[in-house]
């Protein structure tokens, strides 16, 4: 009988940890220290240990959930770039005080995808002298999801003497946002030297001992080394993306909604799983104050985690974090930590005990109180707190705007019925929080490695964005590149239009290289009558598509 | 930075009827113009579900027959209540400003409701004011500008008598659009007069009359009436491009009208080029709001005439010192000329609902009273209610006498067996019934 080996290999501010799945089983988790001047180097490490606990003879696949990217761009270490855009009319680029600099053309496509006025050539010719071919160019025109031509233009044109990276907004994203749009494009192009020096070290690496490598995404889900290429942008962040991918792969939640918490040592991360899915960011992720379209996983962090700042003012109390108090005084530390109340309360077993009962006692002198209630109190502070923030967190959710009288009246239900937690001292705080919210909950086994699990057990995602518009018999998928005429345009209605939807994402994720056979699901879609004149005179329907991604579900226990 | 709070309700499954106008795809290319330019996530601007207004929240303002579930949708309770959201985030101190994009519009709405008239059934803005009042008190003096090329007509009957509110409608002359009223001559009620300030403009008006008017006429009275808080009724039809109406303004104009208006409130009322002017109009109107850079915001397509005909500058000059002129001499008015000598004021109407083709009588009493706006009775039957309905109005701020009288009057009337349907509507009474009573 065959089996399916797969890698799953997280790149973390501290450690790597890297897991070995077989089918549904957990054959061994390891950690090592990153190396931050090398992150190669220890990500290597990694993968070298745990293929040590590798006895099979079948291929592995290999995913890789690295901060690469996320680094490059943090740093700004990015490649010189320069940003190509087509702005039309609008709110003023200069306005927005974008930290690059844009050379703006003339040309102007409107919200249907209709060029209102072309590119101008000379302008176009003109680039030449400013643009160095040492530089990277992001060409990003308005409304280029709905009319990609003078995106498609520039390219040509650019490629006839540009020979370095020349990165196009329609082909990022088929969302709505052009300062979104041209700032995911100026990083994707600005990292992409990076992604190809990272490509050709694992590109020696893929056929060795690993048949395959994927680069797992913000979104939770997985793309190829090739397709990593076009769209560095996309691996952006992915580390988060993978502990939620390791609670869908392992939980045992018989809930459709449920709240995801990490706590670690400095702070507390909080996600959302509605019918069944994760929440993502509504247009995108953010990164380094950067804000893009990348699809990624709704976070949310707070300063709140084992190793906080425990502080008391008069009037005020208790509270804890935001600031890290450093190492707990059970660890030899100086300040007490919410680990310290734990441990003397023997709730968890770190460093010596006695430190931390001996540091409670000598606090609580101070109010006259006894040492292990004051520790009480403090974990009691911490579920407080806890539940406060996992509440704000769901306001905002609950603030996302409604735009139809049925959604008003039939608001979705985001609250969970079931807590997931994850991070190293869950099964200390997540019991509590859980009795306080009134609501059942799991710890998740692995705690700890959950991020590499989640990473070996992430699938392909791949989807599109089809804007169809009956009047003007025109129909584009703008991550495709594809623009065609509508045969018969008074018959495609939305049927035609999800149709056509499905069979392209095949097409698309097929050419990409990736299993096109599993379940194709509308994530998005909309569609209207155009009247003009007290008469119908079209319709326009849009259609967001994405292959399912499944989670492979994983076993609680090592095999 | 100001900060802008935003409700956007496009109401995307609703329409008056197919075909109709009033549509759901008619905020469709705004919402799509606005995520395009990335304003949703502007630092500056932020945005807010709406939410449902509650009968006691329209019945505030509203007399609705026969009873309000029989007369409105959802839609309309949601852009109601919208409204409302957009004015608590203001007064909460959320955002220093708001904007309720939202539809069904609601300017055309009266006081009392048969049916929908120029598209609106609840009037928003009205609405939001009494809200505004029940939550800060009586004294709150509130401005509406409306904007919107047709006259506010809705509007300025809910406030005729209320002198609370300052009423200022620029608009397409009546003489030569729907609703056909309007005109400087209607100046409000015997506890309000001159607080209502019509000033009717000349079909072919653009931006260089707009703004003559708001320097003229709109930003003097502001000034001198020292309104708590500013409502701008953001109609967006005075664009050249609108196809129901005959006016020149363009998107650079509306956005210069709100920098100079700055208003605390806006609320979207009409407009019908939803692809040729709502986006551009709405990106240059939250721009200016939020005090960003608007001047690279301008339509797809050319303006015929860009310049006004100097006959028309003219016309706007000549209705801009007509209307100072009534402004500044409101207070020698002879009221016992306007309004008669008599204990109340009589005055018969027949209103015509253009959107349900119904025609509405009303016979209405205003008690003249030195000591407060004076109470109200209006009798009202339509060709779709046609039982008489008998209505007993208070003031917000009502003297003991006024209140006594129409108690009494009120008493009288559910004894009277002529009405089968009798109102009693006290805004700002905390135990206000503002249900109808039907007998049976």
């Amino acid at each position: 009988m065959n089996h399916s080996y797969t890698i799953g290999i997280d790149v973390g501010g501290t450690n790597t940890d890297a897991a070995l799945l077989c089918d549904a089983e957990v054959v061994a988790l390891i950690k090592v220290p990153t190396d931050h001047q090398d992150l190669l180097s220890s990500t290597k490490e990694a993968l070298q240990t745990i293929l040590d606990h590798y006895k099979g003879a079948e291929p592995v696949k290999l995913h890789l959930s690295t901060t690469l990217s996320t680094n490059v761009i943090a740093e700004g270490r990015g490649a010189p770039t320069k940003v190509v855009a087509v702005p039309g009319p609008g709110v003023n680029l200069r306005s927005l005080s974008f930290p690059f600099s844009i050379i703006e053309l003339e040309g102007y496509i409107d919200h249907r995808g209709r060029e209102v006025s072309p590119l101008d050539m000379d302008q176009v010719l003109a680039l030449r002298d400013v643009c160095d071919d040492g530089e990277a160019l992001a060409v990003v025109g308005k409304f280029s999801q709905r009319n990609p031509i003078h995106e498609q233009q520039l390219a040509r044109e650019l490629a006839k003497w540009h020979s370095g990276v020349i990165s196009l907004g329609h082909r990022l994203s088929g969302r709505a946002n052009f300062p979104r749009r041209i700032v995911t494009t100026y990083l994707n192009a600005s990292i992409a030297k990076h992604q190809g020096d990272f490509l050709k070290v694992w590109e020696d690496v893929q056929g060795t001992d690993i048949s395959e490598i994927a680069i797992l995404k913000a979104d939770g889900g997985t793309m190829t080394l090739n397709d990593s290429r076009e769209r560095a942008i996309e691996s952006i962040l992915s580390g988060p993306a993978a502990s939620i991918m390791g609670v869908k792969a392992l939980s045992q939640c018989p809930e459709n909604n449920y709240l995801i918490v990490d706590i670690g040592g400095t702070t507390t991360d909080l996600a959302a799983v509605v019918d069944g899915e994760v929440l993502y960011e509504r247009d995108g992720a953010t990164i380094a104050g950067y804000k893009t379209l990348v699809p990624a996983v709704l976070t949310r962090s707070i300063g709140l985690g084992g190793d906080s700042k425990v502080t008391y003012e008069e009037g005020l109390g208790i509270t804890i974090g935001p600031q890290r108090a450093g190492m707990p005084v059970c660890l030899g530390g100086k300040h007490l930590t919410p680990t310290d109340a734990a441990v003397a309360l023997g709730l968890a077993s770190i460093g010596e005990r006695e430190a931390a009962i001996q540091g409670w006692n000598t606090w609580a002198e101070t109010f006259g109180i006894r040492g292990e209630d004051l520790a009480r109190q403090v974990l009691d502070t911490f579920t407080a707190q806890l539940a406060r923030a996992v509440d704000d967190f769901y306001r905002e959710l609950e603030n996302m705007p409604l735009y139809t009288v049925h959604e008003v009246l039939n608001p979705p239900e985001l609250r969970p019925r079931y807590i997931v937690g994850l991070g190293a001292p869950a099964g200390v705080y997540l019991p509590p929080l859980a009795a306080h919210l009134d609501l059942p909950c799991e710890v998740l086994p692995f705690s700890a490695g959950a991020n590499a699990i989640g990473a070996a057990a992430a699938r392909t995602t791949v989807g599109v964005t089809l804007q169809a518009d009956t009047e003007l018999g025109r129909v584009t998928i703008p991550e495709m590149g594809y623009q065609e005429e509508l045969h018969r345009p008074l018959f495609f209605d939305i049927g035609k239009a999800r149709e056509l939807a499905e069979a392209k994402t095949r097409e698309y994720a097929s050419s990409l290289g990736y299993d096109a056979t599993g379940e194709i699901y509308i994530v998005e879609e909309e569609s209207f009558q155009m009247v003009r004149g007290f008469r119908t005179v079209g319709q326009t329907h849009m259609v967001r598509t994405q292959l399912r991604p499944e989670v492979r579900k994983v076993r609680g226990d090592i095999k | 930075m100001t900060q802008v709070g935003l409700v956007f309700f496009p109401a995307f499954d609703w329409a008056i009827s197919p075909d109709h106008p009033e549509r759901q795809e008619r905020l469709l290319y705004t919402r799509d113009q606005i995520q395009e330019e990335g304003l949703f996530d502007h630092p500056s601007i932020h945005e807010y579900r709406p939410r449902r207004a509650t009968d006691e929240e329209i019945l505030r303002t509203h007399v609705v027959i026969p009873s309000l579930d029989q007369r409105i949708t959802e839609s309309h309770r949601i852009a109601a209540g919208g409204t409302i959201v957009a004015a608590d985030l203001v007064v909460d101190g959320l955002v220093d400003r708001a904007f309720a994009l939202l539809r069904p519009p609601g300017h055309h709405a009266n006081r009392v409701v048969h049916g929908a008239r120029g598209f609106c059934v609840l009037n928003n803005e009205a609405v939001m004011v009494d809200h505004l009042r029940a939550r800060l008190g009586a004294d709150l003096k509130v401005a509406i500008v409306d904007t919107d090329a047709h006259h506010a007509d809705g509007t300025q009957d809910v406030f005729y008598n209320d002198p609370g509110v300052l009423h200022i409608s620029l608009h397409q002359d009546g003489r030569t659009l729907y609703p056909g009223t309007g005109f400087t001559s209607e100046r409000g009620g015997p506890g309000a007069y001159g607080q209502t300030v019509n000033i009717p403009l000349p079909p072919g008006t653009g931006d260089e009359g707009m703004l003559m008017v708001m320097e003229r006429v709109v930003l003097p009275i502001l000034r001198e009436w020292k309104p708590d808080y500013i409502i701008n009724a953001a109609g967006q039809d005075n664009h050249f491009s609108d196809p129901i109406t005959n006016m020149s303004f363009s998107a650079q104009g509306y956005a210069q009208l709100t920098e100079l208006l700055s208003p605390d409130i806006v609320v979207l009322e009409g407009g019908y080029s939803i692809e040729s002017a709502l986006p551009y109009i709405n990106v240059g109107l939250l721009l200016a709001l939020a005090g960003l850079d608007y001047s690279k915001v301008q339509e797809p397509i050319e303006r015929k005439n860009r310049e006004q005909g100097k006959s028309i500058t003219e016309q706007v000059a000549k209705v801009c010192d007509e209307v100072m002129d009534l402004w500044q001499t409101r207070s020698q008015a002879d009221l016992g000329e306007v309004f008669g000598e008599a204990d109340f004021f009589e005055r018969r109407r027949q209103i015509y609902y253009d959107t349900d083709n119904i025609y509405e009588s009303q016979q209405e009493y205003v008690r003249l009273c030195s000591s407060c706006a004076g109470w109200r009775v209006i009798y009202t039957s339509s060709t779709r209610n046609r039982d008489p309905v008998g209505v007993v109005l208070l003031p917000w701020k009502p003297c003991p006498v006024c209140t006594g009288e129409a108690r009494e009057q009120y008493e009288e009337l559910t004894k009277d067996e002529r009405f089968r349907q009798v109102v009693w509507q006290d805004p700002a009474s905390k135990f206000c019934r503002c249900d109808g009573t039907t007998k049976t």
